[in-house]
């Protein structure tokens, strides 16, 4: 399977500061792929070593193959970007801007005109084609940006926290884009802080934590390693909270007349439990199963004191 | 690194290139093998900055040199005898001409190179570029071709503007073409370099104020290098803007204090030094990235 992007000990060092600490990533062509982290993570230091916008002080960056310095022609033209700040040529309406940036990667003239109206088209800001950059609202804003990332019609889609600060319809109306350029097969890498977005969107999740790559997994697999919530009703409720002899069992106490047990996988710790229960005498009238979200691993795994983004 | 041409749209980015750019990159055509479309875009791009700005970029040269020429050519120049340029007697107000139109011509060519980077560094829009396939080579062109036009299109006004003050010959027209380019190639490059070294918009004003004017007045475009002697004479001919008002002269006239050849080959090496100089801070990022 061709890499979309490789990266291996991969060092960025500003001054004194490590930013990036031999962080070691793959992602494959055609994958949905999310980066996680809290501030500071490394993970906008990454990105810009990608397009060009840092240099690394070591290690090896490569997409579809090219090197990011030494093959950067054929590297930039692979990657369409929408960074977290606005970077914006406030000189021009909206679609010139497309069509310079379209134009910036050989796409002539005309084609590039047609390209920025479909991109225009495509994040719903078509109308607006003839305004500044100034004048969009907000939402507007980060649909453009969007809008600019599509239009050389990239293999690699970068999206730096595409959908910071925007409401929720919004926010869905960008993931049906994105979604539908997955479909299509372009590569996604997608750093974002609302992990809702990397459990509906992402293949795969890496968590980068002070330069270095914490973990790496698919959602569900991640979410298997964080705690459950077992909820189980019962027709006679203890005054204390049984003793359960399973492994996975974190722990087990008595809420609101419900015994509560948190466990690891809790869906294949239920059937074990239920047994355990009934050859203990009780009777389970119901039992509901609250997942852990991505949210609490992530907090779990990058908790290092300070503040996170999740 | 990949020379410097321009990766084609099929190459690698784009799922799926349309027709017509496939075929562009399949047979490009002379055009677009001398000027690919990554560059003339730029190109285009700084142009229509200045072009869609003339309040900005056109008209205050074009004010500031009526009242140079009201000032210093009618006013006063009418009390200043004529200058002798080999053995040719010339009215102060068609001698201080050329110097003038260098004068506007760098000043212009050198503060939309600078102000352009360093605009697109201040609010970051200037990663639309670099975060592009363009080689670096190309970038810099385009940035430094843009603002020599500028600094060439605002020489021509300032010329029509002297033309209804006063008549000058054009005896010698490839060298004022030559020296003309040659200048404004030059600070163009410069600019390249103010635009990447300034850190705030206050560098461009020290630049332009305090090291382009002062070089400019003390090059001889309001005055003739026979009236210095001795040290200030040895002294301004370490001065480059002597050779370019002098050349820029030679062109008018067809006559010069100072060899013509001589200072069109040194302006034409040190503006493909500054060249390759911008080019090579573009690829290291100096100023552009971390």
């Amino acid at each position: 399977m061709t890499l979309a992007i490789r990266a291996r000990n991969l060092v960025k060092e500003y001054d004194d500061v490590r930013a990036l600490d031999g962080l070691d990533i793959s992602v494959e062509a055609g994958e949905f792929f999310g980066l996680l982290g809290p501030n500071g993570a490394g993970k906008t230091t990454f990105i810009n070593i990608l397009v060009g916008l840092a240099h690394r002080t070591d290690g090896e960056a490569a997409v579809f193959g090219h090197d990011v310095e030494a093959e950067y022609q054929q590297a930039r033209d692979a990657i369409g970007l929408a960074p977290q700040e606005y970077n914006v040529d406030r000189f021009f309406p909206i679609q010139e801007v497309l069509e310079h940036k379209a134009g910036y990667h050989g796409i002539p003239s005309g084609e590039a005109t047609r390209r920025a109206e479909e991109a225009l088209k495509t994040v719903g800001i078509y109308e607006k084609r003839d305004t500044r950059f100034d004048w969009l609202s907000g939402g507007m804003k980060r649909r453009f940006m969007l809008a600019r990332a599509l239009v050389s019609d990239p293999d690699l889609l970068i999206l730096d926290e595409p959908t910071a600060g925007v409401d929720v319809q919004l926010r869905r109306d960008l993931w049906d884009v994105i979604n539908r350029m997955n479909d299509a097969g372009t590569t996604i890498l997608l750093t974002t802080h609302y992990i809702e977005e990397a459990e509906r969107l992402c293949d795969r999740v890496a968590i980068m934590d002070e330069g270095c790559k914490v973990e790496e997994a698919s959602p569900d697999e991640l979410m298997d390693r964080g705690t459950d919530r077992i909820t189980v009703s019962m027709g006679s409720t203890p005054a204390t909270a049984p003793e359960l002899n399973l492994s996975d069992v974190h722990d087990a106490r008595i809420e609101d007349s419900d015994l509560v047990v948190t466990a690891a996988r809790g869906s294949s710790v239920v059937p074990d439990l239920l047994r355990q229960l009934e050859a203990m005498g009780y009777t389970v009238t119901e039992v509901d199963i609250e997942r852990a979200s991505l949210e609490e691993v992530f907090v779990d795994m990058t908790r290092t004191g300070s503040a996170v983004e999740a | 690194m990949n020379g410097d041409d321009e990766v084609g749209v099929a190459s690698d980015g784009g799922n799926a290139a349309t027709e017509g750019a496939t075929t562009a990159t399949a047979s490009p055509g002379l055009l677009d093998r001398l000027l690919p479309t990554g560059f003339r875009t730029l190109f285009h791009r700084e142009v229509l900055r200045f072009v869609r700005r003339p309040r900005n970029t056109f008209l205050p040269p074009a004010i500031t040199n009526v009242l140079y020429f009201s000032v210093f050519g009618v006013i006063l120049g009418g009390r200043i005898d004529s200058f002798v340029l080999d053995g040719r007697e010339i009215e102060y107000i068609a001698f201080i001409l050329p110097g003038l139109i260098v004068l506007g011509a760098i000043s212009n060519a050198f503060e939309n190179s600078s102000f352009s980077i360093f605009h697109g560094r201040w609010n970051e829009y200037i990663h639309e570029v670099l975060t592009s396939p363009l080689p670096y080579t190309s970038m810099v062109l385009a940035y430094i071709l843009s603002s020599a036009l500028r600094g060439l299109v605002v020489g021509i006004i300032i010329g029509l503007i002297g033309l209804l003050f006063t008549s000058v010959p054009v005896a010698r027209p490839l060298y004022l073409v030559a020296f003309m380019l040659v200048i404004c190639l030059l600070f163009a490059s410069f600019g390249v370099v103010g635009g990447l070294w300034a850190r705030d918009f206050d560098y461009l004003t020290v630049l332009n104020q305090f090291i382009l004017r002062p070089l400019v007045f003390f090059g001889g475009v309001f005055y003739s290098l026979d009236a210095l002697e001795g040290i200030a004479y040895t002294v301004s001919l370490f001065n480059p803007m002597v050779y370019m008002v002098n050349g820029v002269r030679y062109g008018f006239f067809g006559a010069a204090e100072l060899p013509p050849n001589e200072s069109l080959a040194v302006l034409s090496v040190l503006t493909l030094a500054v060249v390759a100089l911008d080019v090579e801070l573009f690829r290291r990022g100096y100023g552009l990235v971390d």
